[in-house]
């Protein structure tokens, strides 16, 4: 009956745990350890919610340390009050995450024999976490001044604006801050700028409370002409090459990097099936592959999508409840009585834009600039895996198709090699048997 | 060798716009280029006709009885040929109907916003400030060339040699290096480290702009000392727009802004108009006299 028979597209997934350095998410400020724990950064995740120059961040890691040695830097455009801060629910960021995660799709080819098709989506998954930091305190001698400070959360606040660099770190080592060797140099241009610093730490009476496992985002709400990420402090304790990434949701179309070179991420390509297995160390390879091939001086574009849809969907869209939590504040609420949630329409003022910045101090010396742009263009990093059909094919459609197969696997072979510098030798004993072996009907039968 | 300079601008911008479709994985669109240059050219024919048309009904020449299918019409397709290329390379929209509405804009500028004998904006700048106020969906990408020395040393070389034909490289070196020295006093000043003043420079647009719109001659002041004079203040406006206003296209809307004042330098200084290419008769005038 395998007429009956025809395509299907499963869609499978896989996530991405980016992988990249599980030991400590990190954040676009630095960390300040209390005790000589030695913390770097490695990674971090950032949502930026902004219409006008209102502006809405979320930063999230996942601190690995000891929550009380946890404290964080971080400069703002503007003095925040208590009402500004808020902390997030880390389950946002990561449903954002997986929704804009590169993914794996798989295909099944037809019976080569039996013209024709169509297709139904399956969803997948992938990964992610995040949180925060802080702490309170002030010296007017030293030209620091305490804007404001307060507790929110599991958190403990101040804003500081201060007039000389070297009173700003005496003032944060005063007040049981290790800062690392080298920040006072930092946080001169900073506060040249006339930028304020948020100073976050761990409140532990409160956080034990929660009973948190881990530290959740720290959100802040803010209006400046400023759209920009400050990345420099976050380099200053940082060995190696550090990942970031940033969630631009904007209003009318993708936002797009200013002052450094955004590139596609490679996408699209048919590499082999055994990658289903090592989705992750392929998309690391990948990854790390066009970094360095690009300079090592650019920004990945891996999901660029109005919030309303996706195709395939790696996760389920975020819902308007979801999207408010992560910081989008313009959503309008269409639905009048009758209607239900607003869905599609209410979200088609919503674009998302994923950008992958690995950073090292070399290669990116200024903070991160952005703008927003109405371009409506979409795109994904997207990887296919084709199975073959392998039934019985009666037919010389079939054996055209057989022959056919042992170049195309050679051809994803190739594609990957060179995406990822495997090695060809390699990956080809890992590709399936090019000889036509089709499975014995009776195999079928009784399986 | 080509005759005339324009042919060279033609020649470096076409070559910019084709690496960066194949070098770089830019979002230019061939039906944008396309747009571009259909709409300037089609735009500048239109004007042209209309023009030639309004004169000879405002002024009719008793002389001239041939009918007006034989009137030599000039056509001019280099201009609008490298303000269709500017702006391909320049703008970023996401429907054709901006990119033409650039277009057209552009051309229509130079007949409309003009002194009794010189449009005193520069068309493509026109375009693209009149298309960013207008529309919602225009946008200018200054991250997109990336800082690849390499490529700046391509567009220096290329440009040098467009300006030398042109001779009006002096508005370059004025304007760049006036921004160079304003951005430099401001990184000092915030303690920056240099290599953050040089990413700031290395920036393709930047050149671009200071190699092939702040000196398109035919739109800027025609003596020296004011052409320095009006660059020097391009700089200040665009140093002041992106730090201070955090405006990431502050060259176009500096250039946009200050455009007007052409008019008012040219009173104060009055030199010969810039002419692309001088006539023989010109030409031995010039020398005898």
């Amino acid at each position: 009956m395998n007429y009956l028979r025809s395509i299907f597209w499963g869609l499978l997934v896989a996530a991405l745990c980016l992988g990249f350095a599980p030991s400590a998410w990190a954040f676009c400020g630095f960390y300040v350890a209390k005790a000589d724990t030695s913390l770097y950064n490695q990674a971090s995740q950032v949502i930026i919610a902004r219409n006008g120059d209102r502006t809405v961040l979320t930063m999230a890691n996942d601190y690995q340390g000891e929550v009380a040695d946890f404290a964080m830097v971080v400069p703002v455009p503007t003095v925040l009050q208590e009402e500004q801060v808020h902390v997030g629910d880390p389950a946002i960021v990561e449903h954002l995450d997986a929704f804009s995660a590169p993914r794996l799709v798989e295909y099944f080819d037809p019976d080569p024999c039996t013209p024709v098709a169509q297709y139904a989506p399956l969803p997948s998954n992938l990964a992610l976490s995040g949180r925060a930091e802080a702490e309170v305190l002030a010296e007017d001698a030293l030209g620091v001044t305490v804007e404001s400070s307060f507790t929110v959360g599991e958190y403990d606040i101040v804003i500081l604006s201060a007039r000389e660099s070297d009173g700003l770190e005496t003032w944060l080592r005063q007040n049981d801050y290790q800062i690392p060797a080298g920040a006072s140099e930092l946080l001169r241009p900073y506060i040249r700028q006339g930028m304020k610093f948020f100073v976050a730490k761990v409140n532990l009476e409160e956080f034990d409370r929660g009973g948190f496992q881990a530290l959740r985002p720290l959100q802040m709400a803010y209006e400046s002409p400023r759209f920009m990420l400050p990345i420099r402090l976050g380099m200053i304790n940082a060995q190696a090459a550090q990942d970031l990434v940033v969630y631009l949701i904007t209003p009318d179309g993708q936002a797009e990097l200013t002052n450094y070179r955004t590139v596609n991420v490679p996408s699209n390509a048919e590499i082999p099936l055994f990658v289903k297995e090592e989705f992750s160390d392929f998309y690391k390879a990948m990854f790390q592959t066009a970094y360095e091939r690009e300079g090592r001086n650019v920004a990945f574009l891996e999901y660029a999508w109005n919030l309303a849809g996706c195709d395939p969907c790696a996760a389920e869209p975020l819902t308007p409840e979801e999207l408010r939590q992560a910081g989008v504040f313009w959503l309008t609420q269409v639905n009048t009585g009758f209607r239900p949630a607003p869905t599609s329409n209410a979200l088609s003022n919503a674009f998302v834009t994923r950008l992958h910045v690995r950073y090292t101090r070399d290669q990116f010396p200024e903070d991160l600039a952005f703008q927003a742009t109405s371009n409506q263009q979409f795109f994904q990093g997207r990887y296919v895996l084709r199975h073959p059909y392998t039934g019985e094919m009666n037919c010389s459609a079939g054996e055209d198709y057989q022959r056919s197969l042992p170049e195309r696997f050679e051809q994803e072979a190739q594609t990957l090699a060179n995406l990822t510098g495997w090695d060809i030798s390699d990956i080809r004993t890992k590709l399936p048997a090019t000889v036509a072996n089709p499975i014995p009907w009776w195999r079928r039968l009784w399986r | 060798m080509l005759r005339d300079a324009r042919d060279y601008q033609i020649g470096f911008l076409t070559l910019f716009l084709l690496i960066g479709t194949l070098l770089r994985d830019w979002t230019l669109r061939p039906e944008m280029v396309a747009t571009a240059v259909v709409t300037c050219i089609g735009t500048q024919v239109l004007l042209s006709l209309a023009q030639n048309k309004w004169l000879r009904y405002q002024r009719p020449d008793p002389l001239e009885s041939a009918p007006e299918s034989l009137a030599p019409v000039y056509l001019n397709w280099r201009s609008p040929l490298i303000s269709a290329l500017g702006l391909s390379l320049l703008l970023r929209a996401d429907h054709l109907s901006t990119m033409a509405l650039a277009s057209s804009l552009a051309i229509a500028s130079k007949f409309f916003l003009k002194s009794p004998d010189k449009h005193f904006f520069n068309p493509a700048n026109f375009g693209i400030i009149a298309v960013l106020l207008l529309t919602h969906d225009a946008w200018v990408s200054p991250g997109q060339w990336g800082e690849d020395l390499w490529y700046g040393l391509i567009f220096l070389g290329a440009g040098g040699l467009v300006l030398k034909r042109v001779g009006r490289w002096d508005t370059t070196v004025a304007f760049l290096s006036s921004y160079i020295l304003l951005e430099a006093l401001r990184n000092l000043y915030l303690g920056w480290t240099w290599d953050v003043l040089a990413h700031r420079l290395m920036s393709g647009s930047l050149l671009l702009f200071a190699l092939f719109m702040v000196t398109d001659p035919r739109s800027i002041p025609n003596a020296r000392p004011a052409r320095l004079l009006w660059a020097g203040a391009i700089a200040l406006l665009t140093f002041i727009l992106r730090n201070y206003f955090y405006q990431p296209d502050a060259v176009f809307w500096a250039l946009f802004m200050l455009s007007p004042s052409t008019l008012l330098l040219d009173r104060l200084w009055s030199a010969r108009r810039f002419e692309w290419w001088v006539s023989p008769q010109q030409a031995s005038a010039l020398l005898d006299g």
